[in-house]
């Protein structure tokens, strides 16, 4: 632990930003969960940019979880040396995405029926479930770095975390994939876009905020070679909606989905934290297309509410959500490592 | 035993008072109704047809909301194969009207009926209609139906689900739901629909029929028999009984 951070450390324009996100997005979240309803939603698209801002920060989050454990499954001393570090990273983004989808829940005091009454037919449960064990292997893990207690558990715990962590992004692509009567959702093939997805972004968030250096090195061509698969992946998609029966919808994936990745793909060796930080956008957009297109049809009497196809743009207090869910991620991540990266144990090997 | 609905097509006239009947018996909020339409027009002048199709939570057999649900706050009710959904364990995840392939479950955005829990009197040193129910120790406002209550909440909280329920609380009293009760033209028919003697298991049996969407292996239990044809006023009427509710 770090005892020398002062008052100064938080006297600085990133902590002012952090700040202000989190009183305008808290203030804004808790009137949404007690007092009413703010957001763009209605009862034909319920699940709106709040959603997206949690799948987004704990796709992220899933992503840095699998490269900590490869990490050390593979013993890759550039990762190694920057655990602590990482682990901050994945356990901030992952309590910002649970901040941003609080917010979404009718009733939060209710989740004690998630224990005492869960459904194992539910991809919802399984994803909470997963995400909350990603959590405490997470927390286990940073607890042991910081006592330095390493040993025979690591390995193990590394094991645990890379198949939960891959399983819980899985789950989340299920949530959607096991919807039948949605245009645009049916299909097992959204768990495997989600894994890719949760690679992505991890890989960008960890080349955006961790220091030049062996990590970096080792996680650009990665970045650029899962930019190539990601490619490949949407243009099966966008090839099989060109067939698609569903008549005036394009599907969730499109020229612009795709032209973000092509950039990275050829240019992230030239400019990484540049071509980094788009990515994170342009992971950001296939979310929300993803979360959004296949609820924008109507379905059965929402026709006569809501019209046949919904137009949907985010209003202010969703964006103050997305705000919210970030600034929550970016000030655990700092205090994270004003205090528990600064000493950051020096790899054995 | 598995109770299911048949909705003849050729008898209903798209009057909306099923979708009344239930909006008073089930004191639904705005904006929300158990009971609802579908509208299609279809065809170019002058062959163009319009159909109102009434619709309502199908109780499918398979249902996919019950499937969804992370909480088991929408279950599969045994006895009477009703799908049905306990508020108390509703986390509000929406999962549910996700998973529904037919538009008919609705989220509780805001507080419902807000109005009926007011405590301003209309007129100074009067009660309020809310405060003499309560100084009678009744529940709810006088303005809805306090039977609801009995099976679900009167008003459903804030951040859950509602959906329609075929009128459990008439079920249970041995009554139809309220919009069987309603129809003027006898177009719904309700009963056991596993039982192949039943009222509704005939007229299906007779008619053939088909539920919404069934490509999609949701087994619903609201059937639609008899598209409308205007040939058909002037075939002979229906016998004695089949124009009756359960």
């Amino acid at each position: 632990m770090n005892s020398n951070v002062s008052r100064k450390d938080f006297m600085t324009p990133s902590w002012l930003l952090i700040v202000l996100g989190l009183m305008i997005g808290g203030a804004i979240g808790l009137y949404e969960m007690f007092f009413g309803h703010l957001f763009a939603a209605n009862n034909a698209l319920v699940w709106t940019l709040p959603l997206v801002t949690y799948i987004f920060l704990a796709l992220m989050s899933t992503g840095v979880s699998i490269v900590i454990a490869f990490g050390l499954l593979a013993q890759k001393n550039a990762i190694l040396e920057r655990t602590r570090a990482l682990l901050v990273l994945a356990i901030g983004l992952l309590l910002g995405a649970f901040t941003a989808l609080a917010t979404e829940l009718g009733s939060i005091l209710n989740m004690i029926w998630i224990l005492l009454s869960p459904n194992p037919l539910s991809p919802i449960w399984w994803m909470g479930a997963l995400y909350s064990a990603e959590l405490v292997l997470l927390i286990i893990k940073l607890v042991m770095d910081v006592m330095g207690r390493h040993g025979p558990l690591d390995r193990p715990l590394a094991w645990a975390t890379l198949v939960v962590a891959s399983a819980a992004a899985m789950m989340i692509g299920a949530v959607f994939g096991t919807v039948i009567g949605r245009a645009d959702y049916a299909g097992m093939y959204t768990s495997l876009f989600t894994l890719p997805v949760a690679l992505v972004a991890g890989f960008a968030v960890i080349i955006l905020t961790q220091p030049q250096g062996r990590l970096t090195e080792l996680m650009t061509p990665a970045y650029r070679m899962l930019a190539v698969l990601w490619i490949i992946l949407l243009g099966l998609k966008l090839f099989y909606d060109a067939h698609s029966p569903v008549p005036a919808l394009q599907g969730w994936v499109d020229f612009w989905t795709i032209l973000p990745f092509v950039i990275i793909a050829l240019f992230a060796g030239l400019a990484p934290r540049i071509l980094a930080a788009f990515g994170l956008v342009a992971t950001l957009w296939v979310a929300y297309n993803f979360v959004i297109t296949g609820q924008l049809v109507s379905l059965g009497p929402n026709v006569g509410w809501f019209g046949e196809i919904q137009a949907y743009r985010p209003n202010l207090p969703e964006l103050a959500i997305l705000v919210l869910g970030i600034a929550v991620a970016a000030a655990l991540i700092k205090l994270g490592n004003q205090y528990l990266v600064a000493d950051e144990r020096q790899p054995s090997t | 035993m598995g109770y299911g609905m048949v909705i003849d097509q050729q008898l209903c006239v798209g009057c909306a008072a099923c979708t009344i009947a239930c909006k008073i018996e089930n004191n639904t909020p705005v904006g929300i109704n158990w009971c609802d339409k579908i509208t299609r027009t279809t065809g170019k002048f002058p062959a163009v047809r319009y159909e109102y199709i009434s619709t309502m939570c199908n109780h499918c057999e398979n249902a996919p909301c019950v499937a969804g649900c992370p909480t088991q706050a929408m279950y599969k009710d045994t006895a009477t194969g009703l799908t049905l959904h306990d508020t108390k364990k509703c986390i509000g995840c929406k999962a549910c009207i996700v998973n529904c392939p037919y538009g008919v479950i609705s989220f509780n955005w805001d507080t419902p009926h807000k109005s009926w829990a007011s405590t301003d009197p209309l007129a100074e040193g009067c009660f309020s209609p809310a405060g003499m129910v309560e100084a009678a120790g009744g529940e709810g406002s006088p303005h809805g139906n306090p039977e609801r209550g009995t099976t679900y909440p009167v008003v459903r909280p804030v951040g859950s689900v509602e959906k329609c329920t075929f009128c459990d609380h008439r079920l249970a009293e041995g009554l139809a739901p309220a919009c069987v009760d309603a129809c003027p033209s006898g177009a719904r028919q309700f009963g056991d629909i596993d039982d192949p003697n039943s009222e509704v298991s005939r007229l299906v049996a007779k008619h053939g029929g088909k539920g919404l969407r069934e490509e999609l292996g949701t087994r619903p239990r609201v059937i639609y028999i008899r598209d409308y044809k205007p040939q058909r006023r002037f075939e002979p009427p229906r016998p004695a009984g089949e124009g009756q509710g359960a």
